[in-house]
C-alpha cells in the first residue's frame, strides 16, 4: 500500500459513500465465486480423467473458500449469510452471467477454456486489489492470490494438450465463441457506483483497464495456440452485474436452495446450538 | 440504497440469531505464530489446553501448526486470534469449537472467543520446531 494512497478503515469506520463502494466490489468478488463453484461441480465426476475430476473438483473448493471470505466480509456490514444466501431472490444476485451458465455434457472443451478465461480473470482483478484501500479486501485478496497460483496453470496446460489435436481444437474455438462475449460481461459495470471504487481506491484499475488486460494476455496466448479469439465482440447480454440474468440461474439457484427450503430452515444451522453452547 | 444495489439488509438484530458468531479482525497485532513462549500463570494453563487441540487430519497441536496468531486475557475472558491454513477449509467450524472449549476447559476461564484472522499468510514457515518433529513422524518432509 502506498503511502499516498488513503486507508478506508474497517467496515464501522466508512461514509455511506465509501460503504456502498466496498460493497458493491465485495458482492461481485463473492457472486462471481460462489457461482464460479456451483457449475464446477458438475465435472467433479464427469471430467476425463480421474486427475481431471480432482482438479475440477479441487478449483471449486477453492472458489468456495475464496466466496466463504468474501461473504465474511460483507457479513462484516451487518448481512446475514441467510439474507446473502438462502432467503434472496435469483435476481439479488450480481455476478456476471459468465460463471452462471450451464455446462453441456461432454463439452470438456467448455469447462477447460471457461475455467482459463474466468481465471486469468481473477488473477487481473485480484492484483488490482492486492493494494486495496480497504484492509479487509487487502489482506483477504493476499490470501486467495497465494490459493490461486495453479488455476491458470492448469488450464492452459489442458488447452495447450488440446491444440495439438484437431477435434479438440474445434471443439475450444467452438466454445470460444460461445463463451467469449459473456466473458466480456465480467468487466461490466455495477452502475453509478463503479467511479468511486476507483475514486476511493478500493480497487486500483478501471473496468476498461482490467479488460485490456485480459483481451491482450488470452489473446496473446490463445492465438499462439492457433485458436482465433473473436475480439470484435460486444458483451452479452444480459450482463449479470446489473441483477439481469440468464434463465440458467433461476433453475440453478433453485437447486443451490433447494435443500435449506425443504428442510424448513429459517437459519444457517451451524455445528453447535445454543442449547450446547455457553 | 441506490436502485443498482438491492441486495436485502440484514435485520438490525440479526446479532441476535441462536448461532455462534465468529468474529473476525484482520491482522494479527504480534510476532505471529503466537506459542505461549514465557507465558505465566492462567495464561499458561490457556496455553497448555490449547496444544492439546489437533489438527483434523495430522496429529499436530494448531499450536505447533502456527494456526494461533494471538491470546489476550481479560479478567476471566480469553479472545483468541486464530488462522487457518487454507480458505476453504472444511473443517472451519469445528477446528473453532475445539479451540474455544479447550480455552473454556481451563478453570478460571469464564469465556472464550475466537477471531479469525487472514493475515499474515499462514505457511509452512509457521510451524514450530517441536511441529515440524510432529509433521515429520506422521511423513511430512520439510526437505527443500
Amino acid at each position: 500500500m502506498s503511502a499516498t494512497e488513503p486507508d478506508l478503515g474497517s467496515a464501522d469506520d466508512l461514509t455511506e459513500r465509501e460503504r456502498n463502494a466496498v460493497e458493491a466490489q465485495l458482492f461481485r468478488l463473492a457472486d462471481d465465486e460462489y457461482v464460479q463453484a456451483e457449475r464446477y461441480t458438475f465435472w467433479q465426476v464427469r471430467a476425463p480423467t480421474l486427475e481431471s475430476d480432482l482438479a475440477f473438483a479441487n478449483n471449486a473448493q477453492d472458489e468456495l473458500g475464496h466466496a466463504r471470505l468474501w461473504y465474511d466480509a460483507i457479513q462484516q456490514f451487518g448481512y446475514s449469510e441467510e439474507s446473502l444466501l438462502w432467503e434472496s431472490e435469483p435476481s439479488d444476485f450480481q455476478h456476471s452471467t459468465f460463471v452462471e451458465l450451464p455446462f453441456e455434457e461432454g463439452d470438456w472443451a467448455d469447462a477447460v477454456l471457461r475455467a482459463y478465461l474466468y481465471d486469468v480473470a481473477e488473477d487481473i482483478r485480484l492484483s488490482a486489489l492486492e493494494n486495496s484501500s480497504y484492509k479487509v479486501i487487502r489482506e483477504r485478496t493476499s490470501r486467495i492470490q497465494d490459493e490461486e497460483g495453479y488455476h491458470v496453470e492448469h488450464a492452459e496446460s489442458w488447452l495447450q494438450r488440446m491444440a495439438q489435436d484437431s477435434d479438440a481444437s474445434r471443439r475450444v474455438e467452438k466454445a470460444l465463441d460461445h463463451l467469449y462475449p459473456y466473458a466480456l460481461t465480467l468487466f461490466e459495470p455495477v452502475g453509478d457506483v463503479e467511479d468511486n471504487i476507483v475514486e476511493l481506491g478500493v480497487r486500483t484499475m478501471t473496468l476498461d483497464e482490467m479488460r485490456k488486460e485480459w483481451t491482450d494476455r488470452i489473446t496473446d496466448f490463445l492465438t499462439n495456440l492457433g485458436f482465433d479469439v473473436p475480439t470484435d465482440e460486444e458483451p452479452a447480454a444480459p450482463i449479470g452485474r446489473d441483477n439481469n440474468h440468464t434463465e440458467y440461474w433461476d433453475e440453478l439457484y433453485e437447486e443451490m436452495v433447494s435443500s435449506y427450503r425443504n428442510l424448513g430452515r429459517h437459519e444457517a444451522t451451524k455445528l453447535m446450538g445454543p442449547e450446547d453452547d455457553e | 440504497m441506490s436502485s443498482d444495489y438491492d441486495r436485502p439488509r440484514a435485520d438490525a438484530d440479526a446479532k441476535a440469531c441462536s448461532y455462534t458468531e465468529y468474529d473476525t479482525k484482520e491482522r494479527a497485532t504480534g510476532d505471529v505464530p503466537a506459542t505461549g513462549d514465557g507465558a505465566e500463570g492462567l495464561e499458561r494453563e490457556i496455553w497448555s489446553a490449547l496444544y492439546q487441540v489437533e489438527d483434523p487430519e495430522m496429529p499436530i497441536s494448531v499450536v505447533d501448526l502456527g494456526l494461533i496468531y494471538g491470546l489476550e486475557l481479560d479478567d476471566g475472558e480469553v479472545t483468541i486470534d486464530m488462522t487457518l491454513t487454507y480458505s476453504g477449509c472444511p473443517a472451519r467450524e469445528l477446528i473453532l469449537e475445539d479451540v474455544e472449549q479447550a480455552a473454556e476447559s481451563v478453570n478460571g476461564v469464564d469465556k472464550a472467543d475466537v477471531r479469525l484472522v487472514w493475515s499474515p499468510d499462514w505457511s509452512m514457515d509457521l510451524v514450530t520446531e517441536q511441529g515440524k518433529d510432529a509433521l515429520r513422524d506422521f511423513g511430512i518432509s520439510f526437505d527443500q
